[in-house]
Parts: structure tokens; sequence; C-alpha cells
């Protein structure tokens, strides 16, 4: 029965994505597939002929066309009709060049889609040998589809050379199969799979760059490059296929999983992503129907494969194994979402299709590459045995606009090497197995450029220069002009004196100097001793000075008066003379005048130590990097000719001699005949000699960083004398060269030099060339004389060009090590694994060599960092951000979370029952905390802060007047504290209004407590209501973490309404004692020798007064008017009933149980009466770990009123979770951002202040993954730089989220009073940093904080600073300076 | 009707273009080019879905699905299946 179907059929989403694709390149050949089949045997073309024009009537596809209506495409068969297969005689034709032309050129040729959507030639070769041609469009066949018409059309050339007659040979109809696509769209039973596709594509990262390359999305033209596994390799390969541990269930799908395996480690080693996506065609044919249709099936659908850096090849293969059979299981029609393609650029393509001989006639078929594939595909790889199963042939499709040069042809050895690794030996990791071949690891190892090694000193050249051209002037210090010959004289008499005291060529002398003519001198005369000389920054504080020195085991330090004695601090710290003599050469330069002045001759070797350069090291201590003569000879020799450094060259030296390119500026110009001009630094603030060497305008070569050009920006350089430029100690970008190269006059010549100390100064140079570095960064170019620099992999295998690796060293320029750290040396320079009894230097910078071959330096390996399984680089993105035309520099870090301690390793003070994950706590090795330990200190002055109940009647009967009808307002709970409290009062005699503050969550037990409580003591009472109590927990949970911050100020204020209402002068708290250390009492409150308790109640009072005037909902939604007033706090005092009432848990319950009747509720937790407290203990446990009780009670326990078990128990209650967030979704909270995040990725940046955050965000988001596009952005001022001109990333790291969260920029403590103040504020608010300019309250800053804080600052300058300052003046820059005037105002005293 | 005839049912009526009496409980499914790869894992989720069970990566291997019999074998040893039911 044949029905009538819609004319018109929709494509298939495969069929609509290579439409699409078409579209997009309508003239690129890239969806034609083309198949010869080389038929060798007596072929009788008419039968050809008519067997194919039966295909043709009988397979509806070969019928469809295309067409578009209104913008949507369609498909519909056409009628059956005479089809003719050209037929072409080539038979005259001898070469068979001409026929493969004729081949490509055909295959080559676009297909008219609304026409005819293939194409079929029968070429004659001779009478016993044709080729028949065959082309589709992918639209209408895939790999089956193709294996499928081949075997019909040879049935039907048999059926028909027999003649038989037709029987029903229609084939299934592709029409149906669209159909069915279309149900299984919309079938429910493919929900899990789509939802599985659509998660997987849209969390995919992003494609890798293959040897460093990505595809341009554009480009469709590809290379095809061929090759075979070879008999024996397929046959080993069987073999493992079939073993047990190995096999799949068929051994197809064995033999996919080992290529799967092997592709995805190749595409890990050349890209160094862990995480791969592969796109692997699905055949899609799981229906019976459909099995023998001809048609476009297939869909290309990704499987997900781990890389671990341990992993060995059989690990690899097992999660691959796992990922097939979740592939498996998913991949069906109608399961993927439209974008599946963005989630791949790799295709492994493992074709089951089989092409016998054609009716007994010898056949060789072949797959013609038309030249060009999917824009979006890097590479395919297709695995296929067309002409018999025991040669496997594996092609690769390689993108043109991602392989180019050589590494097309390396690509099958790179894959195969990878292969043969794992048929050797399975278990292998995978780290082991090498990549590059041998031709390409001796490219790669490069031949070092073996220049004859400098043999003459530095030194040696500096005196030849002197003997050379003694007049000429060599150094200009200010008005002091030293030509060669003198100041080598003045060199040899220093050197002759600090002989005298013992400097000879086994010592170190450390010179600590101002940049002046003396520093240069000092340098020349402990070269000339043939000692190692040691740069020490002016401004380097005492306590480093001190360890360089010992560190370093100086003999000497030569210094200037002055230095090293700035500050009361710097005295008492300073160096103790008698570790290490101590030279200022002005006091002894009489006796050094009278010294001889001639050279010292003493020979440097090559071997000996130059320097020893202090860098800063992670451990928090600097690390001595000891470079010998012979490194400091290359590179100064190189150097000076590179750059062209001559007798007319003047450098300035202007940078921190305690940097090692500052070296560049003092030896280059020595042994070269030219000049230095110093510019001293200033002896405080920040160093701008820059500013004036540029106005100066005086010198014609600069060595200077990065950041020092930043500051140059827009200014007019073009009358500029500087000619040459060396860049070094930072990445060079590209924008930044450019900008300077059109600010300078034409010939400026900027040198881009990579070098760590450890390799001396500088060791790969390019010279920056606007036309053909066009990247972000200008690329670091190629190695200096004697150096080799090799690119590896984390398991020292060399990787291929263009693959990201890290930076080795080796070769002259390497430092010896480290001082006196066996450890760190062995660990940074490592053995060679190419070069026997070298070292080499792990740089810990990521590079890659480029397609011009130079290297292109990518950032450092720590800022490659994994976040939620992404390997991130952050340069990447600081590159993209850079890129926005608001943004002027900026910096990306990873923000770490609080770590927190596992609950379970949480362990408890032994003594107040602490948790050790309370913030900043530590405890001594009995376990006691260091709160307990300090308490032991100041216990007693605490006992006598404490009074008595006599005390507490007269003080509340003392402001008795007639009429008045209260004494005092008690606050009470119901809890047992505050109804001991009540009773207490009124059993002493005293006239009470009781205040319960209803804050809708009174447990029924506890409010029937309170009215019987009430009505038993026979008191007034009444409940105090606020609507506003919701929004007040709600800030008071984003605010504190607990919701009793909120509800106790709420009690507070509204407590003060009713007694000024009624005038009763005071109000009975009952905080416990431990409270009042969480409230009210500092530790630093009983610092002072004498215990004064009027001043700690005034401080108290102080800071009652700045918390009632604090910013928080209480503020903003209640009457606070009364507190504005300061006579509020004299009208109407807080008593605190546990200062004068001591008394145990045990007594107290007792009371309670006898006197009162009071029953402990039981609807409600034990420490509390009020069902909303378990939401605050929630949320503050999640937030910062622990109960927001822990504090509190360890005081009652610390003051005896409490034991520790009881402590313990009710601050690991158990907390009913349901019911939390039920009342967290009654008052309105929602929790703030995931606090799962353990980090996030934050954006510093300079640049225009009013761009919006959104506008940058978005920016990114076209541009990068969602993964790398960082949670904050930050505006700056600027950026925080180290002391060596490098971005600050460890201050950046070490922001609070609340100092992220401020508009303020940040700013490090520029002066010793900043300093002291950022300690103290960093105590107290348990922070890492603080900028100078970040708010107090911002910060967490609060009342009691302004206690510590102020009491610290009061301590170390011994200065009565008051209490609100902190508030007045809230941040460190402005406290400063307040504290400036003060000591400048008491000076004058 | 068992679940051996059922699966067969299926694998006739949906997976492979073969008739009933092509095969026998010893014959190799995957081997002979009765069933592929993908339309193993078919009928692997047809057992899942026919006995509301779940067949762990670990369990599909060869020897668990070669033949109609190895196939009964396997969802025998599994305690939470009860083939009797049917």
């Amino acid at each position: 029965m044949i029905q009538v179907k819609d004319p018109f059929i929709p494509l298939t989403q495969s069929q609509l994505s290579l439409w699409t694709g078409q579209r997009m390149h309508p003239d690129a050949p890239l969806h034609n597939v083309v198949y010869t089949f080389d038929i060798s045997g007596d072929l009788n073309p008419l039968i050809f002929k008519q067997a194919f024009q039966v295909l043709v009537d009988s397979t509806d596809i070969l019928r469809m066309v295309f067409n578009e209506k209104d913008g949507t495409p369609y498909q519909h068969v056409r009628p059956k009709g005479a089809y003719d297969v050209e037929t072409i005689d080539f038979t005259s034709e001898s070469d068979g060049q001409v026929i493969q032309q004729w081949i490509l050129e055909r295959t080559q040729a676009p297909l008219q889609l609304s026409e005819r959507p293939f194409d079929s030639v029968l070429l004659k070769l001779n009478e016993t040998r044709y080729i028949w041609f065959l082309k589709l469009h992918h639209l209408i066949t895939d790999a089956v589809s193709n294996a499928l018409l081949y075997q019909r059309m040879e049935s039907l050339y048999k059926r028909l050379s027999n003649e038989k007659s037709d029987e029903d040979i229609a084939s299934p109809s592709f029409a149906d199969y669209v159909d069915y696509e279309g149900q299984q769209r919309e079938d429910p039973k493919n929900k899990a799979s789509q939802k599985y596709w659509k998660a997987n594509t849209s969390n995919a990262p992003d494609t890798p760059k293959l040897y460093g390359k990505k595809e341009d999305g554009k480009s469709t033209a590809t290379q095809r490059v061929p090759s075979k596994l070879g008999i024996e390799r397929t046959a080993r390969l069987r073999e493992l296929a079939n073993r047990p541990v190995i096999r799949s269930w068929t051994e197809d799908l064995s033999l996919f999983t080992l290529f799967a395996t092997v592709y995805a480690i190749y595409l890990h080693r050349v890209s160094g992503e862990n995480r791969l996506a592969i796109g692997v065609p699905a055949h899609n044919r799981i229906e019976k129907r459909f099995q023998k249709t001809v048609g476009l099936f297939v869909e290309v659908l990704p499987i997900f494969v781990d890389i671990e850096e341990d992993d060995s090849f059989f690990t690899v293969l097992k999660r691959v194994k796992s990922e097939t059979n979740t592939y498996l299981r998913h991949a069906r029609a109608g399961t993927a979402p439209v974008d599946v393609k963005r989630s791949f650029n790799a295709i492994l393509n493992y074709i089951q299709a089989d092409f016998p001989d054609f009716w007994g006639f010898p056949t060789q078929t072949e797959w013609v590459h038309n030249g060009h594939m999917d824009s979006s595909h890097a590479i395919r790889c297709h695995i296929h045995a067309f002409n018999g199963k025991n040669d496997l042939e594996i092609t690769f499709d390689l993108n043109e606009s991602v392989f180019s040069g050589a590494t097309p042809d390396h690509v099958p050895h790179h894959f195969l090497n990878l292969l043969d690794a794992l048929l050797d030996d399975i278990d292998q990791p995978i780290g082991k197995a090498n990549v590059v071949s041998r031709q390409e690891s001796e490219s790669l190892l490069g031949e070092l450029n073996q220049s004859s090694e400098a043999s003459v000193s530095v030194l040696k050249s500096f005196e030849q220069q002197t003997a050379q051209r003694p007049n000429a002037i060599a150094l200009q210090d200010g008005s002091e002009i030293l030509t060669y010959a003198v100041l080598n004289k003045r060199a040899n008499q220093l050197a002759h004196y600090l002989q005298s005291q013992g400097i000879d060529a086994f010592s170190k002398v450390a010179l600590q100097l101002y940049r002046s003519s003396e520093y240069i001198i000092s340098i020349l005369a402990v070269l000339k001793t043939g000692a190692a000389f040691i740069p020490i920054a002016s401004d380097q504080p005492s306590d480093r000075v001190k360890y360089m020195c010992k560190n370093s085991g100086c003999s000497l330090l030569i210094t200037e008066k002055g230095l090293n004695k700035i500050g009361k601090e710097g005295l008492k710290k300073g160096l103790d003379s008698t570790t290490v003599p101590t030279l200022v050469v002005s006091e002894v330069q009489h006796k050094i005048s009278e010294e001889g002045t001639s050279n010292l001759e003493i020979a440097l070797a090559p071997d000996s130590l130059a320097y020893i350069l202090y860098t800063s090291g992670s451990t928090g201590k600097p690390k001595g990097v000891m470079i010998l003569h012979r490194a400091l000879s290359n590179y100064v020799q190189w150097a000076g000719q590179a750059y062209g450094v001559d007798e007319n060259s003047v450098f300035p030296l202007f940078t921190s001699i305690g940097f090692d390119l500052t070296l560049t500026s003092t030896f280059l110009p020595l042994i070269s005949g030219g000049r230095i001009l110093v510019y001293k630094e200033q002896n405080q603030g920040p160093d701008i000699s820059l500013v004036h060497v540029i106005e100066d305008n005086s010198v014609n070569v600069i060595k200077l960083t990065p950041s020092h050009l930043v500051l140059l920006s827009g200014r007019d350089l073009s009358s500029s004398y500087i000619k040459t430029m060396i860049v070094g100690g930072e990445d060079l970008k590209t924008g930044l060269a450019t900008a300077v190269t059109s600010a300078f006059s034409k010939d400026l010549r900027i040198f881009n030099e990579y070098g760590p100390t450890e390799a001396t100064v500088g060791c790969i140079v390019s010279e920056f060339d606007a036309g053909q570095h066009t990247g972000t960064s200008v690329p670091i170019g190629q190695s200096i004389d004697n150096l080799q620099a090799l690119v590896l992999d984390s398991h020292k295998n060399l990787v291929p060009r263009g693959v990201v690796g890290e930076l080795y060293l080796s070769g002259a320029g390497l430092a010896f090590g480290y001082v006196d750290d066996v450890a760190l040396t062995a660990a940074k320079f490592v053995v060679h694994p190419f070069t026997k009894d070298a070292k080499m230097y792990r740089t810990g910078d990521l590079v890659r060599i480029n397609t011009a071959g130079d290297f292109e330096f990518l950032g450092r390996i720590d800022d490659q960092v994994k976040l939620r399984g992404h390997r991130i680089e952050l340069s990447d993105i600081e590159a993209n951000l850079a890129a926005h035309p608001d943004i002027e520099n900026c910096a990306v870090v990873v923000v770490e979370n609080k770590k927190r301690i596992p609950e379970n390793e949480v362990v408890n003070c032994i003594e107040c029952g602490l948790p050790s994950n309370y913030p900043e706590i530590e405890f001594n090795q009995d376990g006691v905390c260091q709160l307990c330990t300090a308490f032991s200190n100041y216990e007693e002055k605490v006992k006598r802060y404490f009074k008595n109940d006599d005390e507490l009647v007269r003080v509340l009967t003392s402001k008795r007047v007639q009429n008045s009808k209260y004494d005092c307002i008690s606050l009470l709970s119901g809890g047992k504290d505050s109804t001991y409290v009540l009773a207490r009062l009124v059993n002493m005699g005293l006239n009470v209004l009781a205040f319960t503050m209803d804050n809708g969550y009174i447990s029924d037990q506890a409010k029937a407590n309170v009215d019987r409580i009430v009505t038993k003591l026979g008191v007034d009472h009444v409940y105090g209501e606020t609507p506003h109590m919701n929004e007040i927990f709600v800030d008071s949970l984003h605010r504190h973490h607990n919701v009793c911050n909120g509800c106790f100020k709420t009690i507070y204020t509204l407590s003060t309404q009713i007694a000024l209402e009624k005038e009763i002068p005071f109000i009975v708290t009952g905080l416990s004692r431990g409270q009042f250390f969480e409230t009210r009492l500092t530790e630093e409150l009983f610092w002072d020798d004498t215990l004064d308790t009027v001043k700690i109640d005034n401080t108290i009072l102080e800071a009652r007064k700045l918390y009632h005037r604090e910013q928080d909902a209480v503020k903003d939604l209640l009457d606070v008017s009364a507190f504005e007033d300061d006579a509020v706090f004299e009208k109407v005092q807080f008593i605190d009933f546990y200062r004068y009432s001591d008394v145990s848990l045990e007594e107290l319950l007792a009371y309670l149980k006898d006197k009162i009747g009071w029953i402990r509720p039981t609807d409600t937790g034990r420490s509390t009466n009020c069902l909303i407290n378990q939401v605050g203990i929630y949320v503050h446990k999640k937030e910062e770990g622990y109960s927001n009780y822990a504090f509190p009670y360890s005081w009652d326990v610390r003051l005896g009123h409490k034991t520790r078990n009881e402590s313990l128990e009710e601050i690991n209650e158990h907390i009913d979770e349901t019911e939390v967030q039920r009342i967290m979704k009654e008052i309105g909270y929602e929790t703030e951002e995931e606090p799962s995040e353990s980090q996030k990725l934050v954006a510093y940046y300079t640049g225009d202040p009013n761009t919006s955050v959104k506008y940058l965000r978005q920016f990114l988001t076209n541009k990068l993954p969602a993964y790398m596009v960082p949670t904050l952005f930050k505006h700056m001022d600027e950026i925080p730089l180290t002391k060596n001109g490098k971005v600050d990333k460890n201050a950046l790291q070490n922001l609070s989220s609340a100092q992220l969260s401020m508009d303020t920029p940040y700013t490090a403590p520029r002066n010793e009073i900043e300093e002291l103040l950022e300690g103290v504020w960093k105590e107290v608010l348990q922070l890492k940093k603080v900028g100078v300019h970040d708010d107090f309250i911002a910060l967490g800053g609060h009342s009691l904080a302004a206690i510590r804080v102020t009491a610290r600052i009061n301590e170390r300058i011994e200065v009565d600073f008051p209490l609100n300052m902190v508030f007045e003046r809230p941040t460190i820059a402005e406290y400063a300076i307040f504290i400036e005037e003060t000591l400048t105002e008491l000076l004058k005293i | 009707m068992n679940i051996i005839e059922k699966i067969k049912a299926y694998i006739v009526q949906s997976i492979s273009d073969i008739t009933p009496d092509e095969i026998d409980a010893d014959d190799d499914l995957l081997g002979s080019g009765i069933i592929d790869s993908m339309g193993m894992m078919k009928l692997v989720i047809f057992i899942e879905e026919e006995l509301d069970i779940k067949i762990p990566d670990a369990d599909m291997i060869v020897e668990n699905f070669m033949t109609l019999q190895n196939i009964n074998d396997y969802l025998l040893q599994r305690k939470d299946v009860d083939l009797k039911q049917d």
C-alpha cells in the first residue's frame, strides 16, 4: 500500500547542520563524499548503466533534492526518470596522473542540491579495468550508506547479468526516517538522554588548541594525511583488543576503544588539556527497519575523556570504556541538542564499511578527499579497513588554519608513537611515552649557539677599557664625574683597602648602598679582590639585610650612614655588628685614599662566584642565587654585542640594585667604554627616578620593565635621545610596545629580554617588530649564545613545536644554585635528561615555540589553576580582558575561600571547649587555647571587674526619685538566665518592669513560662514588638551570620524607648559573663597594669554609643533618634546583672525550680527559649564552621559559670534542618552566592571606572568559556606591584570578600605608621591584607573591634586615642594622618 | 513468556533483520553480527526497563551478553532479579 506523503520533507538535525555548514561555504566542496572503486575485470558498461538506473529508481534518497522555502530548507523526492551514467574513455591515456587530476577536479566540482545531489561516472581505463566514480552530497549519505549503495549496485549488476527478472528491489525510504527522527525528539523516553547531551554540551570545556593553535572557525581547507598501521601493528592491536581485560562487546568496539584511548592521550599531549571531548559519529541505525536504508543517519556526538597526570594507558582505557558505554546508552536519534558540535573540534571516525569485490572482480576502494571539512573541526582521525582487515588505515584530515608547516607530517608520527607505546606496555604511565620522534627531538634540542664562551671577565673588560680610554667619562653621579682612569683608581684603592681588611677570593661582600658612584666603585673593588658581591637595595628592611648577610656568610657589609637606622624599630632590631662587620666608606676615606692605585691583577676564574642576588622566596625568606663569572661574562659580552652598546652608549642607573636587570645598566656601559648616569633614589617614598631620566634626556640606552613603560604613557617622547630600550622582568604586551614605538622617534629599537635571575639577567631575547608581532604579547624570541632553552611537559618529555610546556634552561648562564639551600637547589636545578652531566633550571614559566620559531611567554605555571576541573590560564583571561578598550591594565587571581577544618577533625580546647575551627585560634601542646593561656595572666584583674549584689542594689536605687514607679526594666526572655535575674531583682525589693521581646518565634512553652513567672512574681510586664522583625533577622543573618545580634539590638532599642517614656533610669540585662566577652569586654581592656574599672566602663559606654549608631536594619527600620543625643546614655543606663551576681548554672537551676516554678521548654533547643535561634546557629555553622555560642560559652567556662561538658553539649546540639529551612523561607532569608564554591576568579583592573561590570562580564563571555569568566571584577586606581615592579598577585589574592566588594581600590601601606595600623587591623579583623583606603566598618569592624583596635594602637604608640576615632577616621590612611598630626602636636609641647 | 523469549522477540522485532528460528540460545549474537555494539546497548536498556534493574558498566562484558544463554545466566546470578515472575 502506498501512502501519499507530504512532498515537503523537513531536514533531520544532522542534515540541517550540514545544510547550514554548506550555506556558510557555498563554494567549498566540503560535503562532497566521493568514492572510487577501481574494478579489474571486463565489466559490461551497458549492464552497469542499467543497474545504476534501477538503483536510482529504487532508492528515494538518490532522487532527493533540496530547496528552501521562506528561509527553511526542505527536501523532496523527485519522480523517477532516466539517469544515464556518464562514461569516459581513458583507454588512450597512459598517464595515471591525468586520471587522478580528473578525479580531483570532479570531486571538487560543486553539486547542485536542487537538481541532483550525486554524480556517478564510469571511467574506462582499458578493456579489463574500470573506475566507478561515485560522488554524493553528505546530505544524502554516510559511511554505512555508501557501503549499502555499493553492495546494492553490485547485486543489481549481478542480477541483471544473470538476466533475472526484477523482483521487489525497492530500498526502504529515507523519508520514513525523517518522520521517525521527529517523533524521537518528542518521545518522553528520550528525555534522560536529551538531558545528558544538553548538560554535557553546555558544560564542555573550551575546545583545545592543538599545537598551540585553534581553528579559526572559518576555513574549511584541509590537508589529508593518510598512513597505514601495517600488518604487524594491526595484528598486535587485534591481539590486544581480544585480551579479556580489554575487550568490549565486539572486536570493532574494542578496537574503537583502543583508538579512542590513544587519540585522547594524543590530544592531551598536543594541547596540554586534561579534559578532552572527542566527536564520534553514531550510526543511528538501531531501529531494525532502517538498517538497510540509504541516507544520512549518522550524528556526531561527543565522548568525554579526563586525563590525569599519573594515568597509565590502561587507566585511560578503562575510563574510555566506561565513557563509551555512556555514549552508547545515549546516542540515539533525536537526542542531541542543536549546538552539540560546539563541544568538540576533534573527530574520531571508526568506519565499519565493507566494500567487497565487485562481482568477483578484484576491487580497490578509495575514499577521495575533497580538500575541505567542517570549519569547526580542527582534526579528524579516520580508522578504516576498506581494502582488507589485516592492514588498518589511519587517515588524518587536518584543518589548515591549525596545522601548517611541518606539523601535518608530524601528526601520524605523534599518534603512532603513542599507539606503539600502548602496544609495548599498556600499563606504562602515559607520561613516559614520547610523542616527538628522534629527528624532531634533535631540532627541538637545538644546536647550542656555541659561540666560543667569553673567557674575559667583566672586570678585565672594564680594565681594558680603562687602558684604552682613560680619560673617557665612565660615570656621572650628580656633579661628580669620573673618568675611566679615576673610577679604576678609586676601585683599586678600595680593593687594596678591602684586601688589607682580609677580603680575598673566598669572601663575599654585601653592598647595601644607594645608587651612587660609591656603589659602582664598591662592586669593582670587590671583584678586584676576587670576592663576590651581594647587591642589596637601600630600602630593604634591616631584618632582611641581616638575614641575607647571615645566610650568605658574607664577611663584610659595605653600607652608608643613615641606612639601616631608620626608626625606633630599626635600632632595636638593627644589625648586630659583632656578626657582620660593617664598612662605611666615607668614614675611612682618608685611609682608602692612601692605598695603592694599581690593578690588583687577581685572575677571576670562570667558575668562581661573581655575585649573589637575593630574590623573594615562596617561604617568605629571600633566597640567594649564586652567579659565577662565567655566567655573568656570557650575558654581558653577548648583550654588549646584541644591543649594539659601544663607547657612545649612555645608560641610566635608576633601577633597584637588588634587581638583577639592573646589572645590565651596571656592566654593559663599563665593558663597552660607555657611560653610566646615576640616578639616586629618594630616602623614602616611591622611586620616581624614571621621570628624572626621561626629563633629563641624557641617556641613549635604557633597561627597564614594562611597568616602567606604562608610567611613560601619554608623554611625547619624540625628542628623546633614547634609541635602544631593553625591556625585561615581565611580560611585554604588544599594545604597550606599539604605544612606546609611536611615542618615541622612529629609530627606537626595543629588545624584549626574558630571563630569570637563576639564568643570569637575560637569556631569551627578541627585538620588537610591530609588523611581525601581532599577538597579545611580544614573543621573547630566541636563546642567547651558549644557552639552551627546552620546552618540556610535566614528565620532562619534549613537547612538539607549538605545544605549551614548561621552560627549562641550560648552559653557560645557569646559576650555581641557591645559597645554603641544597634542597631548593636540587628541586630547581635538575638533571638534564638529554645531556650527560648537565643541569637544567626549571623556570616555572609556561612557553611555546610559535611558527616563526620564537619562544612565547605564556605566564607562570602557578598561574595555571584548576577550577572546578577546568585548567585555566590566568594570563589567558588577562589578555582577553586587556583587549577591552576601557581597560588599561588588569590582573586575574584565584581567591580561595577560607579553608575549613572538616567537622570530624575539629578538636576542642581541653579547658574551655573552644573548637579548633574558631578563627585564628591556636592550641598549645597541652591542648589549651591561647585565650585560656592569655586569660591566666589577667584573670585576677577580671575578677576585680566583677562586683556583688549589694553594689547592685545600691546602683539601682541610686537614682530613685519621688513618684517614680519603677527602679528598673528587667529584660525577660523567658529563659533561665533572665528569669533568674527578674526573680532576684524582685527578691531584692526593687520595683521592676519586666520587658519581653516578642520576636514572633518565642515558643508556646516559653511564653507560658513568661506569663506564669510575671504573675507569680507579681511584676508589671510588657511585650515589645515590631513589624520589621523578619527584616531585622535577615539583616542580622547576612551581617553577623546569627539572629541574636539583630534581636538584641531590637530589644535594647525598644526597651530604651519605654525607659525614656516611663522615666526608668536602668535596664537590667541577663547577659551571661561569657556574653560580656562577646559583646563588651576584650582582653585589651585588661592590659593596663592597674585595673581602672571606671575607664573600662567609659570605654564600654563609648562603644555602646557607636553600637547604636552603626548602620544596620535596626537603624533603618526602627526609631533610633533617641540615640543621636548622648544624653540618652545618661538617662537610661544598662546594667548587666551577672556582673554583680556570681552564680553557677547548678545553683541557678535549683533556685528557678524551687522558687519560681520555671519549666525548661521542651519545644525549643536546649540553649534557648526561642525557635528562630537555631536558624542563627545553623547559618553561623554553615558560614563560619562553628556555633555562634562557642565563643561566649568558652568564656562562661573560663569564668567558672559552666563546665566544659555543659558548654560542649549545648554548642553541639542537634539542629532540625527542615524546621530551619522552613523558618528561613518564612522570614525571607536567601543564602548568598553558593558558599560551597571554594575558589573564585577575581579580575582587578585599571582604566575607566565607569565601565559597568555587567558589560565587562558580557565582553568576556563572548570570548571565553563561562568557567573562565571571573566572578568578581574590581576596579583599582593602580594594580599593586612588588618591589621589583611585578604585579603583586599575593596582595590581590589575600583580599577578603568584604574588601573585594568595596569600591575602594587596594593600596598597600606606604609608611611605618600605616604598616603599624595595618598590623593592628589585620589582627583584630582577622584579615590577611588591609588596604589603606579600606573602610573599617565595611571590613566588618564594629564597636567591640573598635575597642580592640584602639587599645592596641594606644598600647603601641603610647598615646590615648579616643575610641570613636576609628569611626571618624575609618581608613588606615586617614587614621595614620591623625596619628602623625597628634604626634607632631605632642612634640611641639 | 520468559525473559529469554522476550529478549529474542525484541531482537527480532526491533534490532536485527533475522527470524526467531535463526537464533539459538547458544548463538554468538555479537560475533556473528546479529547485534552490533549500539544494538547491544539498546538491548541492555530493554532488559533494564523490562526488569527494572540497572546493569553496571562492569557487567557489560562479552561473557554476560554473548549468547541468549549467557544473558539468562547473568540475570539468574543477579540476586535482585526474579525471573520466575514472568
